[in-house]
């Protein structure tokens, strides 16, 4: 049992860094908190359901079509609200209460567009029967869901550390104000990494009906929690660090499952507290944060 | 002449005296409720709540509910507010529905979450609560006279057939391990209870290997799928919310797991939606309840079941929200307060709750024989317990394999 909920923690926990990953690309590079983050997760998730059922379109070509889809989301969006914001005295709360604002009006556009209850795309879609690893079966569509992730993260990765838009969005995530001064173009590259955080989230979605069961317009209230639980074990604007949050949160919630399985949704918060005591910055955070 | 006289004078005190009667009616009904178009318990509260607004709807084409108090019809104003799921939210709407909008007639949202924080508010107000399907054993008491249950048992009884199948056809067939999978609520953890509790008074020669647990909002089973396959159970029984069953089913299908005897409660309660979500595939072989939409009660009051289907359709025909047993129940609802109307006494709500309790036993709707105890729990619309198979089409059937009488077929077992 126990390595079956490790292995199974550590594919579950790779799906989550990449439920958190876009919601730390945002606040790392404007630190504005994105609540409406697990809405454009669920508008992946409704994205894959409904090009399934119109066309029968597989979730991992959806997946690549939700990259430049969101992009282009993001690109107005960030210049609709974001600007405004970080004009705001306190940023950071302002974009609490304005993306939650948003949060709604998403989740009830959702609910009026595909009704209220759950829906799901059929596992078989992303391969038939369960997978064997280390002596340890796990469903195909999970392992597939687990690998897209390692490669959504593998795309951050590159996009930050190996190109010139990377280079130049690291800078603005250690100072904005200096990286005004140097030159740069603050604002597209910061709304290129908004768009690019919404794609993440929506990739995610695409995922959802298989790592999650199911996807309802309700779902993004509890997948902020578990984001916002991922990313400040991983440490908050490190978007790698989100990874490491990722694996920690699903391998606990995989041993809270077996061992104490009445309390499994404690976990998150149970995270926060630990994390915030033991070490406030994160795995991955330097003792000091610059926000 | 005299004659005449005296007619003239009786007509004239009769219509006055209706006239008078009449006047002291109301312009309406006001019937105050809750429902859920967003969150975790949308899924079961739309479906009630369309089936509630038919039977108004209906009601008011044809002229009003007929009340006797007043002798006369009377239109039915529906005051309804969206909680969102949220117990919070719910329980200001509740207190706003009684003391703001003073409706005559408080209905509650659908299950036993968002019920359970309108049971004391209606009790603190002295309002009867329609309590819609929130079944939990807790809500009723014999201190508390403001509930009634109208459409579903009480949870406490849900769950006797599949222990005395178990415990008696299951230990024929050779099932002696049970693993019991519940959601941590009202609703199913009174179900796990009473399970335990049966099986234990039935003495039988069986135990229960696995018995654990999990927050209703759980998403991701595949673990306790593989926990519970090594307690290696004979029989499996998985008590949860439709979020609950769609994962759990979901992730048994993909894990490859089969276990030989699998209990689940939604694949019979919405059929539709769990064919939609989890496929037809993987609701071969499972037990569920078997559910009033599928059993085609006699009806002898209210719509048959085509004619509540086709009028459910004909008004919903976009399918958000599926039509399966919750559907039933929001109807039912309405037939039992028609009738109700039509026999109390007066508007007040313990003459309303006696009108209700005169019809126990008596009633019999597409949702079974409506039938209370002393605490106002409904105990006559038990589910027997079903096994749902391939029709050989393509397609999914119902067989009725407990109790006995209502048999239709033989259980498969194990599971193919």
């Amino acid at each position: 049992m126990l390595g079956y909920a490790l292995l199974a923690g550590l594919v579950f926990g790779l799906y989550f860094g990449l439920v958190g990953l876009g919601l730390n690309l945002v606040f790392g590079v404007m630190r504005i908190v994105n609540l409406a983050h697990g809405d454009f997760l669920m508008l992946g998730a409704f994205g894959a359901f409904w090009l399934f059922g119109i066309a029968h379109v597989n979730p991992i070509v959806t997946a690549f079509l939700a990259l430049p889809v969101f992009i282009a989301l993001g690109f107005p969006l960030y210049y609709l609200v974001v600007p405004r914001l970080l004009r705001a005295k306190d940023p950071e709360m302002l974009s609490i209460i304005l993306f939650f604002g948003m949060s709604q009006v998403i989740e009830a556009l959702a609910t009026i567009g595909f009704g209220p209850s759950e829906r799901s795309i059929p596992g078989r879609v992303l391969g038939s029967g369960p997978v064997s690893l280390f002596g340890q079966s796990l469903p195909s569509a999970w392992m597939v869901s687990g690998v897209a992730s390692g490669l959504a993260v593998l795309g951050v990765y590159l996009y930050l550390y190996r190109t010139r838009l990377g280079y130049l969005t690291r800078a603005v995530m250690v100072h904005r104000e200096e990286a005004l001064a140097t030159g740069i173009d603050v604002h597209k590259v910061s709304a290129i990494a908004f768009g690019v955080g919404l794609a993440l989230a929506a990739i995610a979605g695409v995922f959802a009906p298989f790592m999650l069961g199911s996807a309802t317009p309700a779902m993004g209230v509890d997948l902020n929690i578990q984001s916002f639980a991922v990313i400040v074990v991983g440490s908050l604007g490190n978007p790698l660090g989100t990874v490491l949050g990722g694996i920690v949160y699903g391998v606990s919630l995989m041993f809270m499952q077996t061992y104490f399985s009445s309390w499994a949704n404690l976990l998150p918060y149970l995270l926060l507290i630990l994390i915030l005591l033991v070490r406030p910055s994160g795995l991955l955070g330097r003792q000091v944060r610059l926000a | 002449m005299l004659s005449k006289l005296i007619l003239g004078l009786f007509a004239a005190l009769t219509i006055s005296g209706s006239g008078a009667r009449a006047a002291g009616a109301p312009a309406e009904i006001k019937i105050g409720t809750l429902y859920a178009a967003s969150g975790n318990f949308a899924a079961i509260s739309m479906p009630v709540h369309y089936g509630l607004k038919l039977w108004i709807d209906q009601m008011n084409a044809e002229g009003g509910v007929y009340v006797k108090p007043f002798n006369k019809k009377i239109p039915i104003k529906l005051v309804a507010y969206d909680d969102q799921s949220n117990t919070a939210t719910a329980a200001t709407l509740y207190n706003q529905l009684i003391t703001q909008d003073k409706v005559d007639i408080l209905v509650a949202d659908s299950g036993s979450v968002l019920t359970s924080v309108a049971v004391p508010i209606a009790r603190d107000h002295k309002m009867l609560l329609i309590d819609q399907t929130g079944t939990g054993a807790a809500f009723f008491s014999k201190d508390n006279p403001y509930i009634v249950l109208m459409s579903d048992p009480v949870s406490s009884i849900w769950p006797k057939y599949i222990a005395d199948f178990l415990t008696t056809d299951g230990v024929k067939l050779g099932i002696k391990r049970i693993a019991l999978l519940y959601s941590t609520n009202d609703f199913t953890g009174t179900q796990a209870n009473a399970v335990r509790g049966f099986i234990k008074a039935a003495n039988a020669p069986v135990e229960i290997v696995y018995d654990q647990g999990v927050p209703t909002n759980t998403t991701s089973y595949t673990v306790i799928i593989n926990n519970i396959r090594a307690a290696n159970p004979d029989a499996v029984i998985a008590l949860g919310y439709p979020n609950n069953d769609i994962s759990y089913l979901r992730n048994l299908q993909d894990s490859g797991v089969k276990f030989k005897w699998q209990f689940a409660i939604y694949p019979g309660l919405e059929t539709e939606h769990l064919e939609k979500t989890v496929g037809a595939k993987g609701m071969e072989y499972l037990y569920t309840y078997t559910p009033s939409s599928v059993l085609e009660y006699k009806a002898e009051f209210g719509m048959s079941l085509p004619e509540y289907r086709a009028a459910w359709n004909k008004k919903y025909g976009e399918g958000k929200v599926e039509f399966g047993f919750n559907s039933v129940a929001g109807y039912t609802t309405g037939l039992v307060l028609q009738k109700a109307l039509a026999g109390t006494e007066s508007m007040d709500q313990l003459a309303l709750r006696k009108a209700i309790f005169a019809l126990s036993g008596k009633l019999k709707t597409i949702d079974g024989t409506f039938e209370l105890n002393d605490e106002g729990a409904q105990i006559g619309e038990i589910t027997p317990l079903g096994q749902i198979v391939p029709d050989g089409n393509g397609g999914l059937k119902f067989v009725v394999v407990y109790p006995h009488d209502v048999a239709t077929g033989k259980p498969v077992y194990p599971a193919k």
